[in-house]
This record gives C-alpha cells, sequence and structure tokens, in this order.
C-alpha cells in the first residue's frame, strides 16, 4: 500500500481534546506526522488585556479545564509578583493542597482516558469514581466541580470549610489503597506491557531541548521538578520528592511514563496530607473570608513597566505566565499576559515520537504524554 | 439419518416431521383418487389417417403423492427454520443482558435500569410524557386507558432519590422485570429508524452487499448449529465442515465493507480484520479438526453423543483436549473480534474501524451479527468441549443409589437445550469477562501470537487427539486415568508456563518503580 | 524537610552568569529578584540589541549550558519609545540536566540533590528583552535550531503578534486557523475587542440573536 495521510481528528476519540493529528502512514507504519492545533483558540491572552486581575483567574481556570487549579494557582503566583504581594503561610498551605489535589484528579483524569486508548475499558470508570472523591473535596474548597476560581491575589477565596481535613485524610487514605487496583490492571497485565514497554522512546537531553518537562521529562531518569529547582510555595517545608523513572537505554517509554504519574499521584497525596497536618493555626480552624490569615490586602493596579513572571510545575509540566503591568484603566489591567502551556511544546514532540512506530501505536504514545487541548490553545 | 445415541423429549425435529407429513398426508387424503380424464381425440382427417388422443388424465392424488415428499421436506426445512430462527434470537436475548450487566458490575457501575415500567412512569418518579398519544388511527387510547392503570398500581408513589440517581446507585424497577433488559429493543428501534448514508464516492454495489454478506453468513451458520439433540435446522454428515466454511465468509464482508466506505479509516480496519481473521482461522480449523478427530465425526450431533458416551464413563471433550480447549477459546476470540483482539474496530485509532461508514439498521444488524458471532463460539464451545446437551456428572448422578432416581426424573425433564443454553451464557460471562480486564492488543503482536504460537499448538494439539483416538481408544468408554492425565498434565504446564518463578531475573528485567525513596503515605507500591 | 536549590548558590551563579554575558555588546544582564507569595528568587534579566541576540544566543547555549527555552513572548508598544516599539521577551531557563548513564546495561536514574547543586548546574531563570525599533515588519534572528523548544513559541509570537523571525522554517499560523488573512495578527493593539460580555454580543438571554448592528456576522 502506498504511503497516504490520514487526518486523525479534529473530531476523534483518541485525541483527548480538539486538535487533527495528520498523519503518513506506511502501511502500518508512521512515515511523517503533522499536528494542527488552534480549534479551540479562545483569545484568552488578549481578552486578559481587558479585565481586571481577580477577574482574570476565571480565565485561568479554563485553559486547562481538567487541572484548573494548577493553572489559576500559575496565573496567581505571576500576578502576585507583577503587584509585589506578600502571601500569608496558611494561604499558601491552603493553596497547596488544593494544588496537589488537582494534581491527583488530573493524573486520574489521564489514566482513565488513557486505559480506553489502550483498549482497557474498566479503567476509565474506575479512575473517574476516584477522581469524583477528588472532585467532592475540590468542590468543598472552591464552589463548583470543574473551575474553582480558588485563589485571589494575596491569598485564597476562603479557607478549608469544617471538617475538610478529616473527610480529605479519609478520601487520599481511601484513595491510596485504589491506587493499587489500578496497578494491578496495568502492571500485571502482559498486553499492556507489550503495548507500552518499547513504544515512543524520548531521551532526557533531547527532551529538555525540546521544551518538555515534567513527568514526562522525569520518566527518562532525571529529577528535575520546578519545585525545588525555583522554588515556590511551602514545598520547602514537607517531605517529598518528585518521582522517577529509571528508563530503557533508549530513552523514557510510554510505561515510564505511565509509572510516573502513578508514582505522582501518590506523592501528591502525600503532600497534601502532610499540608494539612502542618497547616499553620490548624487544619481544624476556620477564618471568615478576607481574614488576613488567608488574604493579604493587595494593590490593584500596577504601574507601566513592572512585569511580573513566574515558573510553575503544572500537572503537564511546566507552565509560566508573564504578565506586563500598565494596562486598561491606569495599570487596573495587565498591558500583556503571556501564557506558557507545556502541552503547546509537548504535542509537536510527541508527534515527532511516533514516527517509525504502527499506527495502533499513535493513540498509546500520544495519551502517555497526557494532552489536554485547553491550554495548548489558549 | 444419522444414527443418535441421545435425546430428550424435546423433539422438535420429530414433531415437525411428523406434523408434515400428518397433513400432507391429510392433504393427499382430501385429494379425488378418480382419475380425471381429460384426453381429447382429435379425429382423423385427410392429414392423419388414426384419430389422434392428447392429453392428460390427471389423478391429482396420485400426482400429489408424487411430490409430497419433497413437499413435505420442504415444510419441515422451513418450520425447523423458523423455529431454529427463533430460538437463537429469543436466547440471544439473554447475551447483551449479560454483557451489559456483568461488564457493568466489573466497571463498577449498573448501566441501564430503566424498565419497561417506564413506558408508563417516567425516569425518577416523573410522569412519562403521553407518547401514545401520537400514534396513528387512534391506537394510542386503549393503550392509554392500560398504562394509566398500571401508573395507578405501579406508578408515581416510588420517589427514588436524585442522588442516588446520580450516582447510579440504584434501580429504577421491579427486579421481575429485569431492569435494563429492554435496553436492546429500544436500541434496535433507534438503528431501525435511523436514515441511511451512503458516503459519496463509495463504491455503491460493494457497500450494500458488504452487510448482506456478512449478516447471512453469520445467520445461516446457526442452520448447522443443533441446540438440542431435536432442535437444529439441518443436519448433512458433514455438518461441522460446512459450519467452519460459512463461518469463514464473513471475513470477505468485513473487507468488502472496509474497502468500499471510501475511507482511509476503515481500509486499515478492513486490512487488519482480513489479516487477522485469516491468521486466526487456521488454527481454529485445526483445533476443530483435532475435535472431529477425537470424536470420529464431522457430524456435530456426533461429537457430542461421542461425549456423551455409550454408559458411564464419558467424558467432555475438555478434559481430554484441554489444550485444544483453550485454543479454541482464544481464536475464537480473535474470530469474532473482541477484546483483546478488536483491533480492526479499535475505537482509539480508527473510531469504528472497518463499520464506521455505515449508520441504520446496516449497523445495528451487523453489531448484532457480531453478537450472533460470539454466540455462535459460545455454543459450539459448550457442544464441543462441554458435552452440549448433558447435564454435568449426568451418568454418575442418575447411578446414585438413593437419589439416582430423583436426579434422573430431573434429567429427563429438563430439555437438552436448557443445558446448551446454561453452558452457553456462562461462556459469554466469560468472554465479557475478559473484554473487561484485558487491553487491546496491537495488530502486528496479534498476527504474530497466531502465526507463531497458536498455529504450532493447534497441530500439537490434533497430534494428541489423534493419538488418543488411533492409540488409546478402545470403542469403550474412556478409562479415568486418560482424561485425569490429560487435564493435569495441562494444569501443570500451564502453571510452569504462567507463573514466572525466576524472580530476580524478572526484577532485573523489569525497571524497578520509582527509586526515589518516598516518604510513602500508606500503604505504599502494590509490589511492597 | 524538602530540599530546595539555596537561594545564594543561585543569586551567585546568576551574578556570574550575568557578569559572563554583559561583555557581549548590545547586551548588558543584571540579577533580579522576583518574589512569588512568600519565596524570592533571582533571575538574570537581560536587554538584547536585535543584532546581538543571535550571538547572545549561541554563548548561552554553548558556554552556560542555558539548554531550555521556556517561552517568547511577543509585545506592541505602538504608545512606547521610539526603538521600542516592539519587544520579544524570551524566557530561558539552565536545568542542569544531562542523559542519565547506563551501567550493566541499566539505566541509572540521575537524583540531583538540590541542596548541594553547584556550579553550572545550578538551575537558573533568565529572561531577555528584546527591543525593536518602529518598523511594520518587525524581526528578530531565529533561534530554533539552538532550542527547539522556541520552535512553536516563534511561531505562536508571529501568528498572534505579527513579529518574524528570521532564518525561521517552516513559518506557519498555529492557533488561528490558516486561511487567516495575512498581516492579521490580533494581539497588536490597534485590534481592540469588540465585545466585554455576553449582553453586549446577544440581543436575548438565550444566545440566539445576535445585536442589530451585527446582523450575519457569526463571530
Amino acid at each position: 500500500m502506498a504511503e497516504m495521510w490520514i487526518s486523525m481528528g479534529p473530531q476523534h476519540p483518541m485525541t483527548h481534546g480538539l486538535w487533527t493529528l495528520k498523519v503518513k502512514v506506511d502501511g502500518e507504519t508512521v512515515v511523517d506526522t503533522e499536528p494542527d492545533l488552534g480549534y479551540i483558540h479562545r483569545g484568552v491572552e488578549k481578552i486578559c488585556e481587558a479585565r481586571d486581575f481577580t477577574q482574570i483567574t476565571t480565565y485561568c481556570d479554563r485553559l486547562c479545564y481538567a487541572s484548573a487549579n494548577t493553572w489559576s494557582h500559575s496565573y496567581i503566583y505571576a500576578a502576585e509578583d507583577l503587584l509585589e504581594v506578600e502571601v500569608p503561610e496558611r494561604a499558601e498551605y491552603i493553596r497547596l493542597v488544593a494544588i496537589e489535589i488537582q494534581r491527583i484528579a488530573s493524573h486520574l483524569m489521564w489514566l482513565g482516558a488513557y486505559g480506553p486508548d489502550i483498549g482497557n475499558l474498566s479503567v476509565m470508570v474506575w479512575c473517574l469514581r476516584e477522581r469524583e472523591m477528588m472532585m467532592d473535596l475540590l468542590q468543598e474548597l472552591g464552589g463548583s466541580r470543574l473551575h474553582y476560581n480558588f485563589p485571589r491575589v494575596g491569598g485564597v477565596k476562603r479557607d478549608l470549610p469544617h471538617g475538610f481535613a478529616q473527610r480529605a485524610r479519609a478520601k487520599l487514605k481511601l484513595f491510596l489503597n485504589r491506587i493499587q487496583e489500578y496497578e494491578a490492571l496495568f502492571d500485571e497485565s502482559t498486553v499492556f506491557l507489550v503495548r507500552s514497554q518499547g513504544v515512543g522512546y524520548a531521551k532526557p537531553e533531547e527532551m529538555v531541548n525540546h521544551g518538555v518537562t515534567g513527568p514526562n521529562l522525569r520518566a527518562g531518569g532525571v529529577n528535575y521538578d520546578i519545585r525545588w529547582a525555583h522554588p515556590y510555595s511551602v514545598y520547602s517545608e514537607l517531605d517529598w520528592e518528585p518521582p522517577v523513572e529509571r528508563s530503557s537505554i533508549k530513552g523514557a517509554d510510554c510505561y515510564d511514563r505511565y509509572r510516573v504519574r502513578v508514582e505522582e499521584m501518590r506523592v501528591s497525596a502525600s503532600l497534601a496530607l502532610q499540608a494539612l497536618d502542618k497547616m499553620p493555626g490548624g487544619a481544624d480552624t476556620h477564618h471568615e473570608p478576607g481574614d488576613p490569615m488567608i488574604l493579604a490586602k493587595a494593590p490593584t493596579r500596577a504601574p507601566e513597566g513592572t512585569t511580573g513572571a513566574h515558573h510553575f510545575e503544572d500537572s503537564r509540566g511546566e507552565s509560566m505566565f508573564y504578565i506586563a503591568g500598565g494596562g486598561e484603566g491606569r495599570g487596573k489591567q495587565p498591558y500583556r499576559v503571556s501564557i506558557r502551556s507545556p502541552m503547546f511544546i509537548t504535542i509537536p514532540f510527541a508527534a515527532k515520537c511516533m514516527i517509525g512506530y504502527k499506527v495502533a501505536d499513535i493513540p498509546a504514545i500520544m495519551g502517555s504524554f497526557d494532552p489536554c487541548i485547553g491550554e495548548t490553545d489558549r | 439419518m444419522i444414527h443418535m445415541a441421545s435425546g430428550d423429549w424435546l423433539d422438535i425435529v420429530g414433531w415437525s416431521e411428523s406434523f408434515t407429513s400428518w397433513s400432507m398426508d391429510n392433504v393427499h387424503d382430501v385429494m379425488p383418487s378418480n382419475d380425471i380424464d381429460m384426453e381429447v381425440t382429435i379425429p382423423s382427417t385427410w392429414a392423419w389417417p388414426e384419430p389422434i388422443t392428447i392429453g392428460p388424465i390427471f389423478n391429482l392424488q396420485q400426482g400429489f403423492a408424487s411430490i409430497q415428499p419433497a413437499l413435505e421436506s420442504f415444510m419441515h426445512a422451513t418450520i425447523m427454520c423458523t423455529v431454529v430462527f427463533t430460538v437463537m434470537m429469543l436466547t440471544m436475548l439473554a447475551i447483551p443482558y449479560i454483557e451489559r450487566k456483568f461488564i457493568g458490575r466489573l466497571m463498577d457501575r449498573l448501566g441501564a435500569t430503566t424498565t419497561l415500567r417506564s413506558l408508563w412512569v417516567g425516569e425518577s418518579g416523573v410522569t412519562a410524557g403521553e407518547w401514545w398519544k401520537q400514534l396513528p388511527f387512534g391506537m394510542g387510547i386503549p393503550i392509554g386507558w392500560v398504562f394509566n392503570l398500571l401508573n395507578s398500581y405501579w406508578g408515581n408513589s416510588h420517589e427514588l432519590e436524585t442522588v442516588s440517581r446520580v450516582n447510579n446507585r440504584s434501580y429504577h424497577g421491579y427486579w421481575f422485570l429485569l431492569p435494563g433488559f429492554f435496553q436492546a429493543f429500544a436500541d434496535f428501534m433507534k438503528f431501525a429508524t435511523k436514515e441511511h448514508i451512503v458516503p459519496k464516492n463509495a463504491d455503491k454495489v460493494v457497500f450494500e452487499i458488504a452487510p448482506v454478506i456478512i449478516i447471512a453468513t453469520t445467520i445461516m451458520v446457526f442452520a448447522f448449529v443443533p441446540f438440542g439433540p431435536h432442535i437444529y435446522a439441518a443436519n448433512p454428515e458433514l455438518s461441522l465442515l460446512f459450519m467452519m466454511a460459512i463461518f469463514g465468509v464473513a471475513p470477505l464482508g468485513v473487507f468488502f465493507a472496509g474497502w468500499a466506505s471510501n475511507n482511509k479509516y476503515t481500509l486499515i480496519g478492513g486490512m487488519r480484520s482480513a489479516a487477522q481473521l485469516t491468521a486466526y482461522e487456521i488454527p481454529l480449523l485445526i483445533t476443530v479438526l483435532g475435535v472431529a478427530v477425537l470424536s470420529g465425526s464431522f457430524n456435530i450431533i456426533e461429537i457430542v453423543d461421542f461425549q456423551m458416551g455409550q454408559n458411564e464413563g464419558n467424558v467432555w471433550n475438555i478434559f481430554l483436549l484441554p489444550l485444544g480447549a483453550a485454543l479454541f477459546l482464544i481464536t475464537m476470540i480473535a474470530e469474532v473480534e473482541r477484546i483483546p483482539f478488536d483491533m480492526p474496530e479499535a475505537e482509539a485509532e480508527l473510531v469504528e474501524g472497518w463499520w464506521t461508514e455505515y449508520g441504520g439498521i446496516r449497523w445495528g444488524l451487523m453489531f448484532a451479527a457480531e453478537y450472533m458471532r460470539s454466540y455462535a463460539a459460545c455454543i459450539l464451545f459448550a457442544l464441543f468441549f462441554l458435552g452440549g446437551w448433558e447435564a454435568p456428572f449426568q451418568h454418575t448422578l442418575s447411578g446414585l443409589s438413593t437419589v439416582g432416581g430423583t436426579f434422573e426424573t430431573v434429567f429427563t425433564a429438563v430439555p437438552g437445550l436448557v443445558w446448551v443454553l446454561i453452558k452457553a451464557w456462562l461462556l459469554f460471562a466469560v468472554f465479557v469477562w475478559i473484554r473487561a480486564s484485558l487491553h487491546r492488543v496491537r495488530t502486528d503482536q496479534i498476527l504474530e501470537f497466531g502465526w507463531r504460537y497458536l498455529l504450532p499448538l493447534s497441530m500439537v494439539n490434533l497430534v494428541v487427539a489423534t493419538i488418543l483416538r488411533l492409540e488409546v481408544w478402545t470403542g469403550e468408554p474412556w478409562d479415568l486415568w486418560v482424561p485425569v492425565t490429560l487435564t493435569l498434565a495441562a494444569l501443570a504446564l500451564f502453571v510452569i508456563l504462567a507463573i514466572d518463578e525466576d524472580k530476580e531475573a524478572l526484577e532485573a528485567q523489569r525497571r524497578p518503580y520509582s527509586t526515589q525513596a518516598v516518604v510513602k503515605a500508606s500503604p505504599g507500591s502494590h509490589r511492597d | 524537610m524538602g530540599k530546595i536549590v539555596p537561594i545564594k548558590t543561585q543569586r551567585a551563579e546568576a551574578k556570574k552568569l550575568a557578569a559572563a554575558i554583559s561583555e557581549i555588546d548590545g547586551v548588558e544582564a543584571e540579577v533580579a529578584e522576583r518574589a512569588s507569595g512568600t519565596n524570592p528568587r533571582p533571575v538574570v534579566l537581560g536587554n538584547s540589541s536585535p543584532e546581538s541576540w543571535r550571538a547572545l544566543a549561541e554563548t548561552l547555549h554553548s558556554e552556560h549550558g542555558v539548554d531550555y527555552c521556556s517561552m517568547v513572548t511577543g509585545v506592541h508598544w505602538p504608545e512606547g519609545d521610539e526603538d521600542k516599539k516592539w519587544e520579544v521577551v524570551y524566557h530561558l531557563m539552565r536545568t542542569g540536566i544531562r542523559d542519565p548513564p547506563i551501567e550493566d546495561g541499566l539505566v541509572q536514574p540521575v537524583i540531583v540533590d538540590p541542596s548541594t547543586v553547584e556550579g553550572s548546574d545550578t538551575p537558573l531563570e533568565l529572561e531577555f528583552h528584546v527591543h525593536l525599533p518602529d518598523t511594520r515588519t518587525p524581526s528578530v534572528d531565529s533561534v530554533q535550531d539552538i532550542w527547539v523548544g522556541a520552535d512553536w513559541n516563534e511561531k505562536e509570537t508571529w501568528d498572534l503578534v505579527g513579529i518574524d523571525f528570521d532564518g525561521h522554517q517552516g513559518m506557519r499560523r498555529v492557533l488561528q486557523p490558516h486561511e487567516t488573512p495575512k498581516g492579521f495578527h490580533p494581539l497588536q493593539k490597534q485590534h481592540r475587542l469588540r465585545y466585554h460580555s455576553f449582553q453586549d454580543m446577544y440581543d436575548d438571554s438565550q444566545g440566539f440573536m445576535r445585536k442589530p448592528a451585527d446582523a450575519g456576522k457569526i463571530k
């Protein structure tokens, strides 16, 4: 059979979002790829130039809707750099709890989508079942199930609800037991190992040069993590290490990326539990919204010439916000908001990784990089 | 016909035969038996000297008698085909139900829980919209009376929590109305009323022919499958051969469908399907050949009779050919394109694979055909390896001292059809279980598995079967040591091969997990 | 406790790097402190002239181990200084990552202890601003071949802001449709948001009817 271009997408069960992957196949082998993004480009960067700093948080939730908290916090840290605000410590702990639970939920969504990509339909329902637990916790914190609008410039919008710590501990402990179920379904299955090992190799130095970070990078055997390299929040107060996978000789394959994320779920659960234990003021005290323990007074204008930037460890890699102040309303609105999305850079890299493998490996490879198109297209 | 060693009271073939012969005899008797002389004598003219007598002498009764056998067999065949088709379709209703419910439980969800009751009550205690009023010709009025009556007895007083509905944790109905059973009918209605869309540049002739091939050959398979000792549509001497031949024609239809849709995805799906089904036909046929060799016949009923034995000491083939049973199972799952072998229709890459472009009833019937093939596979496994219509330990139980008589009565009362169905449905539950647990194997891995592992194993199975038949079988029922040795040997082999003993080699080969000494929130990795 | 890179090491390294690259013509760099929330962190903040950007990029990559390009931001300043109408901000990082070594056929993962990093392995954050004068065709040298991570970032910057990159292979629209008219770059300041709320856009509460002035429009 001659070579032909197949267009996977924009409507396709595999693609985890709205984008097109054009694949040139020679029989069953992939010869060339070309990703086509921008289907849900909503112009968030332009919209943010006409919004106040508090109003932008809602937009950032919707950048990557599977991992909303990490994105709104990523923005908030950059805004706090711009407006030069110092955040109370309790607020940082609460933010950490929210971020890490969100990371678990995001990875569960990934695992729930990765199983059906490879053919196992049961794990999708199991992972979503656990994700419901996490979403219930985040709903208690943030008010809604998917987009929370949780942080404010200077802190968080409200404190931990009554009894939250107890429920969170119970659910996280239950979740840690359940991870073993998923591992059993994947790691004990020869079929999964055969499908995911030896597929989609990527080496760390190559990944870094291409701009890939996060779990995809740590699957290659290096433990780089923004949380210790460019520290923010209170990660230094807690006992944790980013999980690293001993990759194969040719680089990280899909199996390594899968293992790293499963371990990351454990690490995130451990971080959240530690943060609840170490919270200044105790996890069971409750402050009213606006209390200086959880929200510091912040200026609302950023004069022209000021800039704020922050690199953040998102569930999928390194996300970054760069905000230039001095926009409309004498600085009430930013002049330019620039959003760095890890997936925007990883998807072309993943597309390159696919060359040489079979068509059937495309969802395995693509799924293992965990694409989320909301943040890609902004 | 074939000599039959086993039988039960549900002798549908016999009833049909006697019914047709009785009715044809009655017709024969009713026919006038006198000669009707319709000869015409043409007087002689100058052209011919002798008068010519031409014309028939009708004797309706004798004329009928000459075509009566043919007529009887035609009627009998029609009746049996209808009966078998009906039995197949009705018993197949359990199949999607098993699939849906069992896979739902495995996935930790209930699945469709609306019942027949939702026709007159809505969901969650809301009254159903009065849909019957839209029926033409006033048909809805009596229906409306009935439903209002039902509503008053089994109606809205059932307050069901919305929360439990959201969490899908409750039934919406009464158990005896089999919640979720009528989902299959609703699905069928939906497919039947959908628009028939043909892609613009598709090859229209082939596009239309392909579903016909698939559906027709699948249904024809059931012509040769005996549902009970006396429930079959056709029973030639080589029924096994016919059936496997017809079973193998459907891949052709699949390939046609994939090619004719003018779609790169379906083309790839069709190619994959053709490759996979070809690769797995061969071990399948050789395994079935092993069963035939062991049983000494190509006739399915004789194969079942062979397992039932003459007196005591009968042994099901699964204990004589355990390798063959395992091979049959695996190759059949590949033949009916179920997970783990459903690459040709893998949703993740190919949307629906070779049948992406089909909609409406064509897709609905092909989907039904896929389940029919699974059902056929299950029934065939039950017939070839699980003793068909014999109850487990039938002879032993009947031969017991005190309770034997009770068992004997029970076994005589229960028709063989019931045992076949139970075995087939249980086996289908195993199919569903496999589907829920395993991942999809990649096409080249499937092909490698089929050609490099299953084919040699099926040859081994054939050799074992031949040796058993020629050397070990004495015409008497099997000695006990034969099946016991074979089964234990197979189990031992399975344990040795499947369970990895060399832990160190395994650990070195398998990359160890997170190498960080994480402060493990309990309990940690499942390998600890 | 969780180990992090000590801020003193990072500051010292940042100062060294800033001093080293300030020696290139047209480049001036210093160490700024950014603080998000509770933690301050040092950043190498530099300005480069467009002519020396390529040389600077090559030096950074080859001599200073800057191996990661995070983002390329383009900003349009129509009301800025004469020679600062366009700005390209490069966000780079030094990660200190090497391929893990292979011993006995097994990969040995590189576990960096953050509290002991020093020297040229210290993770660093760099931010370089390249200002361009007023022109209708702003362009900067491309660094696509130095850091492949800059590839799609540069495409996006051109697509949305309009700043071209010399030497960039395969420049195309990435976020906007391929058929977007030439010269349309929405993040330039002369393009303004037309609608700011649902009420601005639609005439009815369900979003079916556009306002009379926008009758017939889809976007």
